[in-house]
């Protein structure tokens, strides 16, 4: 498979041209803008049609199959957060609160690269597993709790270590600072589940998985034929934002250049890589992998901002935004798709292993 | 007509910051306030277009001299460091104080 010549079709898609679309109309300073309400709407509508799919695929393959690939993807979700951070922050020498909140940013998933890939795949003619609708919403919030409970550990550690240079005995100030820390998690948890993407997409599972095709057939032309439609539209939108922020991205850095690029790429491959360990499908494997690959822009600001203040938002959102998704969305889906069907076609080692896991289930 | 006065404290600030600021006013057992979206440019930028939590509010509330202080005073301290926020405080005529 020719990897070149896959990206640049790709490129040629009306997804992907009306992005670059977007970006132009904001460089050339245009007035053009998609109303606010439907760039609102958008989003709750993608995630309905996905949650809707997912729901009708867990009904006609069963659900036993979701676990392993959930916990799995959990896992490596923690995993490349914790990694992310050390690399920011070692490397990349960025203070403890950007580096957290980029390495969540980046731990965490992102709903419109998810469609862009949904629809990719639909192009390729190639299906994918139901259920990894539920793994988007339950990696949703994962990657932010970590790093929200991580950075709040560290700053109560300052905090302790201050005192106990001021004083032995006076621990009042540090048991609130602890406290706080709690109803700050907690606070982070509730907003996170009863979030509108989680709980629009949670519905909408299990929506898709009460009706069935049968159900789905008088809805199909809105969420099913007009999928594709909405993301173009939503497109013009990340264009126009993603355009806006062109400039920003001088203010981000070379390395976070760099890393917005190499770490989405390192982790989408992983995860195309452990999906097809796991006995995921072709199509499955490229959205396993997207999972892992994707970058949150929508939540991450809105999560962020209120449980790591101190992180420059516009590092966070420009990186994702500006770099890592049209990169992952343009680049990193056809070599993902590439690497996925090099796997599926290739050894019966990866079969084995199915098999193994096959037996735990 | 008599007019009583107290204090208009108004906060222009980042639609993310909202939430915070609404907390404050409660602990202060201030329950009634105004919002608005609003859009404009300052330290940091262009604000107002873009993704829906980059927007600015402005938030106006109608208190009690005694009050302001420590309102104003616990606003600096957890807000201005991190969020876009502007505050300003001036005086306005009310026929009905016992409101406030």
């Amino acid at each position: 498979m020719d990897i070149l010549q896959l990206i640049s079709s790709n490129l040629l898609t009306p997804i992907i041209l009306f992005f670059l679309f977007g970006i132009i109309a904001a460089r050339i300073k245009s007035d053009l803008k998609i109303p606010e309400a439907i760039s609102e709407f958008l989003p709750i509508y993608l995630l309905a049609a996905i949650g809707l799919h997912g729901g009708i695929e867990m009904r006609n393959t069963g659900f036993e199959n979701m676990l392993i690939p959930m916990l799995v993807a959990i896992g490596l979700s923690l995993l490349f957060t914790l990694n992310h951070y050390q690399i920011l922050r070692r490397l990349g020498k960025f203070n403890i609160f950007d580096s957290y909140a980029l390495a969540s940013t980046y731990g965490a998933v992102g709903a419109v690269t998810f469609s862009v890939g949904l629809s990719f795949l639909k192009n390729q003619g190639v299906t994918s597993e139901g259920y990894l609708a539920a793994i988007l919403a339950v990696l949703e919030p994962v990657a932010f709790i970590m790093a929200i409970f991580l950075t709040n550990m560290a700053v109560s550690k300052q905090i302790r270590q201050k005192k106990e240079s001021v004083s032995k005995d006076d621990t009042s100030d540090l048991d609130m600072g602890i406290q706080e820390t709690k109803t700050k998690l907690s606070q982070v948890l509730h907003d996170s589940i009863t979030g509108k993407a989680i709980v629009i997409l949670l519905g909408s599972i299990v929506i898709g998985y009460i009706i069935g095709e049968d159900g789905f057939s008088s809805i199909r032309i809105v969420f099913d034929e007009m999928f594709t439609g909405a993301i173009v539209i939503f497109m013009i939108e990340m264009g126009i934002i993603a355009g806006q922020r062109l400039d920003d991205i001088k203010k981000v850095g070379i390395f976070l250049t760099a890393f917005a690029i190499i770490m989405p790429t390192f982790n989408g491959i992983i995860g195309v890589l452990v999906a097809t360990a796991m006995g995921l499908s072709l199509g499955g494997a490229v959205m396993f992998g997207l999972l892992l690959a994707s970058a949150s822009f929508i939540a991450a600001p809105a999560v962020l901002r209120h449980s790591i203040p101190q992180a420059n938002p516009s590092l966070y959102i420009t990186s994702a935004l500006g770099i890592t998704f049209p990169y992952n969305i343009i680049v990193l889906l056809p070599i993902m798709f590439a690497i996925s069907t090099i796997v599926h076609n290739g050894e019966g080692s990866i079969d084995l292993f199915h098999y193994i896991t096959k037996d735990w289930i | 007509m008599k007019l009583y006065t107290v204090k208009l404290l108004t906060i222009t600030c980042e639609i993310l910051a909202q939430k915070n600021i609404i907390e404050i006013l409660k602990k202060h057992e201030i329950t009634g306030y105004t919002t608005y979206e609003v859009d404009g440019n300052g330290a940091r930028g262009l604000r107002g277009q873009g993704l829906q939590t980059e927007k600015n509010v402005k938030v106006e509330v109608i208190m009690r001299e005694e009050k302001l202080q420590d309102v104003v005073e616990e606003i600096s301290r957890t807000l201005f460091a991190n969020f876009a926020i502007v505050l300003y405080v001036s005086d306005v005529g009310v026929v009905r104080t016992e409101k406030f």
